[in-house]
């Protein structure tokens, strides 16, 4: 069964001037969404992940390599209705329920952005039917179009930046982050309505966070990423049971789980790259360490890693 | 620890009905950014005092003229009528040409406010699109930047004297001094506000739907600003009410014929040590004027502030 | 673990006066440190953790004070202390405190040592060279190398975990007998989080300190602590050991909190998320601060505010259920599932390294399912 690629990434950079040089955040990365998946990015701050998801969204150019949405590409140059392809099929959610919303607008407005963008409504009974099922498909009464945010819960802002992602009925939801700045109480409101759309609308995620415990729970496959590269991809279960690059080791170990017997006696496994690898003879490489597991190490370390796992 | 039960009827230990678009409907507080911004600044009667003396000067100093049958222009050669201190006919006196300086006032102000707001409109226009383009479009900062210190870099008064000299003195003359030079203050600091919400997770989303860089400006970024622009325009009345009677002083000013403010306090200013009271009314109005845009303003973007908001 | 109790907070009440309405934080709030543990609150943004903890220190804003209660500390009560001196004897010195950004505790424009010599020298009464020599040793001891080099630079040449720890040395410093640590990790990595707590955790058993651990992350609370005390709405809802709260819990939101974690649920389930939004802090709390949110609430929970029901010698919850009275409600699946594994004893086999105990953890979460 060959699954359809929606998204491809290859060979990306990204760089940033910072004065006179540059900075580079992302660099050699490639991997592929399929349709109907959750591929997760995993990794700490300042790792790069948060710029692929921009990238992607064309917010931060490419420095190099090319990013593929359906097999067009959609980095660098690119003609009108490419662009109009993916500002449409691709949708974002963002981290900061209290900063992602325009706090001047109401949020007929706000779900409706993207609609008066492409035009993609006949008439402006149209509209306010699409913005009105928008909303109740994140489980918020249509009275609310005529507030402003600020009237808002940060779960309830959340999903109103859902509904304006949802109205332009996409493909590829990027959710960058998208319950980590929510209280614990309202966390599960926000995966629940995740997982529910993504079933009834066919959806495919490309998820960003950094807590693995919580992406575990929700993703099909995995990439860790250090540093603006990615260290290892796998399948959600695999990576748990059998991590083989030793900073997703320590990523694991470090994560504080709910379970306090777990938690006894446990050592958090540290992670210096000096230490670990000796990559002065070779450069690591991507390889498949494993069927569908994939890892950035020399062809030695691979191998290693495979046989310990 | 606390073992006390207290009384509770046993009847009531029963599942109670759960409404969940009930809890829906808890999470939201009504709230107007623009009627919290007009309550908080109302709160305080001196804004309201000083706004309303606004209002009633306004008024008065554009509908006296139409009422008031005085020609000052005509030559009044009857040399009872000059300088005549504040009397029952007069009551803010004559002036050398037994023009009565109430009358005067009036006129003056009428010029000087109606110069006062069209540089400010002008300035604040100019400066407004010009610093939203500055703070978005990255291409022109520099070239924003270096027109800005070479602005800014001439001392204004040299620059004013110039252009004085240069164009005939007359009232578009001191418009476009003090608009040459006026708006790129403001530019810049609407530029600055700008590059602190230009990535702002709001716009980046906009960016993200392909919202189109005139709708991020009148949608995403002038809203943020339009407070903070009601003060600037609110400051540049006074100031170039101030400037017109300083460019009057130095004699740079409106010609001579034209009745303004800055007109008026000059000649009073030279019959200063005989009639006192000809330099005192129009310097009393015009500091009520200044001081009360000055006070408004500033109250105005206090209670535009949502953190002074209830 | 069962030591006295080093401070007992009894019905306190905090309020603030904001804009001419006043904002009720704490709702008459009980806990009890006792002396060498370490005892995690946790709750959500507006349950007045942060607010509890800084009544111990007398931090309050100024717009804020404390209503009626007490605050009992080696026998003095703390609630009614006004002046600034009172608190001077008391806070850094005999309880010091950490804070969630550590940028706010150090002066930038004075060196790292420095700081932490003159907190030491104060709260201490050691001279120059005594103290110099005490700071090198605890900068040593909370892991910062080289500390000789270290006392000589400037916050700014830290990273944001070295700066922690440079916190925590400056409160350690002093040998106060109880730290309080407010969301000490929260802005950091999670490789940086597992150190700093490993950290906390090693200080607390070698010098025997007794730590108040604030943080609104179960999964840190399972690891740093012995105790728990869950707040709501200005309130401990209940405490207990960790292991009765994780595994035996009682009240409808300790339920709520675990069964919504993704952590503990089940792939392709439901998560249980809880609706609505906490209560307004301004309005008055009738009942039981949770009941419009808990789809399990009885009516009593409308009408009375339940009181304190102790489950067993160092377990008690707040909620009308533990009433005799009260009808058998289900706890949701979650719960019901973590129940089995309070009779599995402490010993748990987790001891390996690596991602093994991690991953162990969450297996058997997902085991005990099927």
């Amino acid at each position: 069964m060959s699954r359809e690629v929606l998204l491809s990434v290859r060979d990306l950079r990204v760089d940033f001037p910072v004065g006179r040089k540059t900075f580079t955040a992302v660099r050699d990365v490639s991997f592929d969404v399929y349709r109907g998946e959750t591929f997760s990015l995993v990794g700490e701050s300042g790792s790069g992940k948060t710029t692929i998801g921009r990238a992607i969204m064309r917010i931060h150019p490419a420095s190099a390599g090319e990013i593929r949405y359906r097999d067009r590409r959609v980095s660098g140059r690119i003609d009108a209705a490419s662009e109009r392809l993916l500002r449409q099929k691709i949708q974002m959610i963002f981290q900061d329920p209290m900063a992602c919303l325009n706090e001047r607008a109401k949020i007929d407005y706000i779900v409706s952005e993207g609609l008066y963008n492409f035009k993609l409504f006949r008439d402006e009974e149209e509209r306010k039917e699409k913005v009105e099922r928008a909303l109740r498909d994140v489980g918020l009464l249509p009275e609310f179009a005529t507030r402003f945010p600020h009237e808002f819960s940060g779960g309830q802002r959340q999903r109103i930046g859902i509904a304006r992602a949802l109205v332009m009925e996409p493909e590829l939801l990027i959710a960058d982050e998208p319950i980590s700045a929510l209280d614990v109480s309202i966390r599960a409101q926000v995966i629940n309505l995740m997982n529910r759309l993504k079933r009834e609308k066919n959806l495919t995620y490309f998820f960003i966070a950094h807590d693995l415990s919580v992406v575990r729970f929700i993703s099909d496959r995995i990439a860790v990423i250090h540093r603006g590269r990615i260290v290892e991809l796998a399948g959600a279960e695999d990576l748990f049971a059998r991590p083989l690059h030793p900073y997703t080791r320590a990523l694991l170990s470090a994560v504080p789980v709910p379970d306090p017997d777990a938690e006894a006696g446990k050592r958090p496994a540290g992670y210096d790259p000096a230490r670990a690898h000796d990559y002065s003879r070779e450069s690591p490489a991507w390889r498949e360490a494993l069927p569908g597991h994939f890892v950035l190490g020399t062809e030695g370390e691979a191998e290693e890693w495979a046989r310990g796992a | 620890m606390i073992r006390t039960i207290p009384e509770v009827p046993a009847e009531l230990f029963r599942p109670a009905a759960f409404d969940a678009e009930a809890a829906e409907r808890t999470g939201y507080a009504r709230y107007s950014y623009w009627r919290s911004t007009f309550r908080t600044f109302l709160k305080s009667p001196v804004s309201i005092f000083l706004l309303a003396l606004i209002v009633v000067l306004t008024t008065a100093s554009f509908v006296y003229p139409l009422f008031a049958h005085v020609d000052l222009g005509a030559v009044n050669l009857d040399t009872e009528t000059w300088n005549l201190s504040p009397n029952r006919d007069h009551v803010f006196g004559t002036d050398g040409l037994g023009r009565d300086i109430w009358a005067l006032t009036w006129y003056g102000t009428r010029t000087s406010l109606l110069l006062g707001f069209v540089i400010a409109i002008l300035d604040v226009g100019i400066g407004m699109i010009a610093g939203a383009l500055w703070g978005y479009v990255r291409k022109l900062d520099r070239i924003m930047t270096e027109l800005y210190n070479v602005l800014n870099n001439i001392p204004q008064t040299v620059f004013l004297v110039l252009l004085a000299y240069i164009m005939r003195p007359g009232f578009w003359t001191i418009v476009t001094a003090l608009c040459s030079t006026g708006w790129i203050g403001i530019a810049r600091f609407v530029r600055n506000k700008v590059i602190t919400i230009r990535d702002a997770e709001y716009n980046v989303a906009s960016r993200c739907l392909g919202t189109p860089l005139r709708r991020m400006i009148t949608r995403n970024v002038l809203p943020y600003l339009v407070s903070i622009l009601i003060m600037e325009a609110a400051l540049t009345i006074p100031y170039s009410i101030g400037s017109e009677v300083f460019l009057g002083f130095i004699g740079l000013g409106l010609p001579i014929d034209t009745i303004s403010l800055g007109n008026l306090v000059n000649q009073g200013k030279n019959n200063f040590m005989l009639y006192p009271y000809q330099l005192t009314w129009p310097t009393v109005i015009m500091a009520a004027i200044t001081v009360s845009f000055y006070i408004v303003g500033n109250r105005f973007s206090d209670a535009s502030d949502p953190r002074n908001h209830v | 673990m069962s030591g006295e109790t080093i401070l007992e907070v009894r019905d306190l009440r905090v309020s603030f006066s904001l804009r001419g309405r006043r904002l009720t934080a704490l709702r008459g709030a009980s806990l009890d440190l006792r002396r060498g543990e370490t005892l995690a609150v946790v709750g959500e943004s507006g349950s007045g953790k942060s607010v509890l903890a800084k009544t111990f220190l007398g931090m309050l804003d100024r717009n804020g004070r404390v209503d009626s209660g007490s605050i009992f500390f080696d026998g003095k009560d703390l609630a009614g202390y006004s002046k600034e001196r009172d608190w001077l004897a008391i806070r850094g010195k005999r309880i010091a405190m950490i804070f969630q950004d550590p940028m706010t505790a150090l002066n930038p424009l004075k060196t790292v040592g420095e700081q932490i010599r003159e907190a030491a020298a104060l709260h201490r009464g050691l001279d120059r060279a005594a103290s110099r020599a005490v700071v090198l040793e605890t900068l040593d001891r909370v892991g910062i190398p080289d500390p000789e080099l270290r006392y000589r630079q400037y916050p700014h040449e830290f990273s944001g975990g070295m700066r922690q720890r440079a916190v925590i040395a400056a409160a350690v410093a002093c040998r106060p007998e109880i730290l309080i640590c407010d969301e000490p990790t929260t802005a950091l990595d999670v490789t940086v989080q597992a150190q700093i707590l490993d950290l906390i955790k090693s200080l607390q058993r070698e010098l025997g300190m007794t730590v108040l651990f604030i943080t609104h992350d179960l999964g840190v609370v399972a690891s740093v602590a012995q105790r728990v005390a869950v707040m709501y709405s200005g309130q401990v809802i209940e405490e207990g050991t960790v292991r009765e709260v994780f595994y035996d819990p009682r009240a409808p939101y300790t339920w709520a909190l675990l069964a919504s974690l993704p952590q503990l649920g089940v792939k392709g389930e439901e998560l249980y998320s809880i609706r609505g939004t906490p209560p307004s802090l301004f309005k008055e709390v009738v009942g039981d601060a949770f009941a419009p949110r808990n789809p399990r609430a009885l009516e009593v929970d409308f009408r009375f505010e339940p009181p304190v029901f102790p489950v067993s010698d160092t377990h008690w919850a707040r909620t009308w259920l533990l009433d005799p009275r009260a009808p058998r409600i289900e706890a949701p699946e979650t719960v019901r599932r973590l129940r089995a594994r309070l009779a599995r004893g402490t010993d748990g086999p987790e001891t390996a390294g690596g991602g093994g105990a991690a991953t162990g953890g969450g297996d058997s979460v997902q085991g005990g399912a099927e």
